[in-house]
């Protein structure tokens, strides 16, 4: 596949002009660099998926299973009966296209199948065909239409160009709610085979060895114990976290990107030197390594099923409760699924800050506190001494992650952290923020390489929008609480609004922790000295 | 599947490159696949690099962090994109097997899943 080397003034000329033909009679075009790559077969195997066959999405024939057609249709009966929210969102669009423009994808891509309307209409014209009694007489009249190969490859297309973010059900005036449409459009997909390989390779890796990423025990204490070198080096203290110790008060489970990736590690840098500071009685996990959860983007049962591993090892451990680190989709599983999946975890006390004493009540069912709620409260109450100056080489704006904005409604602990940890924090314009904000453009799965034009694209948005606040304020770091942000948004920033960073909030919390006993700091956790520090050492 | 000669010898490699048995590695090889990759002379600097690398995956079945290799070697932060240009290159030279597109996602682009 040839490299994908368009240049940001190219791509942002978007042609908004709808085809002459209608979208029903407008044929998909597979572009390259605008999909992922199939997944392996002994990625599939390692887990059980259905139908593992070989196929390129720019093939022609994709090498369907015999009996495709009543695998989806069976697919959809079985959801109709067994979500109602889906069985609601085939019904009740009126079109009235508020949605339209809401959307990154569109927005990036001047693609109306991007219209998060029309990306439903995609699986709703088949649900009108087969399961409405005006579908099946009056045909098109109705938005009904027959279930062919190229229908399916337009449904796989472009239910793997949306993110699951949500936006567009900010401003839906029924509440429709697309991710949850994509979602069934993408285990209908999967019961064929056709998945991709940067989702089925994390999720086959998180069942074998607890992780995205497959880092096995060894590795993940030899990853952290690389973090304290450097901890010590900057502060003079070293750390002793502990890993798998039964007994401990609390389990901390965070996104294995940050055990690993840049800037993750600085987060994750971050957590142990916070949780060193207050005495924190808590464990890391080899087993439950991984707070995403990739098994969300093929099927509910897959996330359940990656998802169990935190709640029994919180009970091998014999935990009282489970903190959890920075990540986005992490949070909307947790937030709104777990606890029906999996729970009750009766075995669990509600989280409980053995600093403050504040119970979090919000939490009182899944049991899982969020790190930023937890540090916001230990703010709130005096217990950390913080020195801002010393991320007063950064000019900060702060990205609401989608789900943990409009999936959990956490506005405020973010900011606040931010508030008390940096002198200079600048927001975004108020349409792109909070529950409005716009999707890291890569999010559910979509954070590969071989699609790096789709990324682009859907990242746009987000990205004029740090724009705007880098040329007004001088904003020079893009901060966030999710590790496919930090993993997505430093693309993205090199990309359209380059000299912008990307940091975890726990990272700008490290940075201004004045821990007890540590030697002047004169860099910051990434290694860089601190201005007015220059030759100090 | 192909063969390169070195001063030692001869080795299978794949069709992409790299070597077939992660044993058959040592400095001469590395000093041949360098070649075939077009990377200029094995300095040390880049040979300690490609040491580490081969001895941290043969310890923990994955790709060391960045800043732990360079940290490890005694060179400056960014020592890998210094010197190879691209950490996928310091695989090859460093005689792992071919690696999955995950990994190469992971290692060539930092890109992590989560």
């Amino acid at each position: 596949m040839a490299k994908f080397t368009a240049k940001p003034k190219d791509l942002i000329q978007i042609d908004f002009k709808n085809p002459k033909t209608g979208w029903m009679d407008t044929p998909v075009e597979i572009r390259e660099h605008m999909f992922c790559h199939p997944a392996k077969a002994k990625e599939l195997e390692t887990v059980g998926f259905p139908n593992i066959h070989e196929w390129r999405p720019q093939d022609e024939n994709w090498n369907l299973p015999e009996g495709w057609k009543e695998t989806v249709l069976n697919g959809i009966k079985e959801r109709l009966q067994k979500y109602r929210s889906f069985h609601v969102f085939m019904d009740i669009c009126v079109r009235c296209g508020a949605c339209a423009d809401k959307c990154h994808f569109y927005l990036g891509t001047g693609d109306p199948k991007n219209m998060p309307v029309l990306r439903a209409e995609l699986l709703r014209s088949i649900y009108r065909k087969y399961f409405t009694a005006s579908g099946k007489i009056l045909g098109k009249t109705a938005g009904a239409r027959e279930l062919t190969e190229d229908v399916l490859k337009e449904i796989w297309y472009y239910y793997y160009q949306c993110t699951e973010c949500r936006r567009c059900s900010v401003f839906c005036p029924y509440g429709i709610d697309q991710a949850e449409i994509t979602m069934i459009g993408r285990e209908l997909t999967n019961l064929l085979g056709l998945q991709l390989g940067w989702i089925g390779g994390p999720v086959a890796n998180c069942y074998m060895k607890g992780n995205h990423l497959g880092l096995e025990p060894h590795t993940i204490k030899s990853n952290i114990e690389m973090m304290l070198d450097d901890i010590e080096t900057i502060t003079g203290i070293r750390i002793n976290p502990t890993f798998n110790r039964k007994g401990a008060e609390i389990l901390f489970v965070t996104p294995s990107g940050d055990l690993f990736a840049m800037p993750g590690i600085y987060t994750a840098m971050g957590y142990l030197m916070l949780f060193h500071e207050l005495g924190l009685d808590y464990t890391w996990s080899t087993y439950a390594s991984e707070g995403g959860n990739f098994g969300f983007f093929s099927s509910n049962e897959m996330a359940k099923r990656l998802n169990s591993k935190i709640y029994a090892e919180a009970k091998r451990l014999g935990v009282k409760w489970v903190l959890g680190g920075e990540c986005g989709h992490m949070w909307r599983v947790l937030h709104q699924y777990m606890d029906t999946w999996n729970g009750p975890a009766d075995f669990l006390e509600v989280p409980k800050s053995p600093i403050t004493g504040t119970v979090f009540d919000n939490a009182k069912s899944a049991k899982m506190t969020h790190i930023s709620e937890f540090t916001a409260d230990l703010i709130k109450h005096g217990k950390l001494k913080l020195d801002k100056s010393r991320n007063d080489h950064l000019k900060v704006t702060f990205h609401d992650s989608c789900n943990t904005a409009r999936g959990m409604g956490m506005f405020e602990e973010p900011r606040y952290i931010i508030k008390n940890v940096c002198n200079h924090f600048y927001e975004m314009p108020e349409n792109t923020i909070r529950e409005k904000t716009f999707c890291c453009g890569s999010g559910t799965g979509l954070n590969a390489s071989e699609n790096m034009e789709l990324r682009m694209r859907g990242g746009l948005p987000r990205a004029n929008a740090v724009k705007y606040v880098h040329e007004q304020h001088g904003v020079n770091m893009l901060a966030n609480v999710c590790a496919i942000d930090r993993a997505t948004l430093s693309a993205s920033m090199d990309y359209w609004v380059p000299g912008v960073g990307v940091a975890g909030i726990s990272e700008l919390v490290g940075n201004a922790l004045v821990m007890e006993g540590e030697k002047e700091r004169t860099a910051d956790l990434r290694g860089e000295t601190l201005p007015g520090k220059e030759g100090a050492e | 599947m192909a063969v390169i000669e070195y001063a030692g010898g001869k080795v299978n490699i794949d069709d992409s490159g790299y070597l077939v048995n992660i044993d058959d590695w040592n400095e001469q090889v590395a000093c041949a696949l360098a070649e075939r990759e077009g990377v200029d002379e094995l300095t040390k600097e880049r040979m300690d690099i490609l040491k580490f690398i081969r001895e941290y995956y043969k310890k923990y079945n994955f790709f060391p962090i960045l800043n732990a290799v360079c940290k490890n070697v005694h060179q400056p932060k960014n020592c890998i994109n210094e010197k190879f240009m691209d950490p996928l290159t310091a695989w090859k030279l460093a005689g792992l097997p071919q690696p999955g597109e995950d990994i190469i996602n992971i290692v060539k682009y930092g890109q992590t899943p989560t």
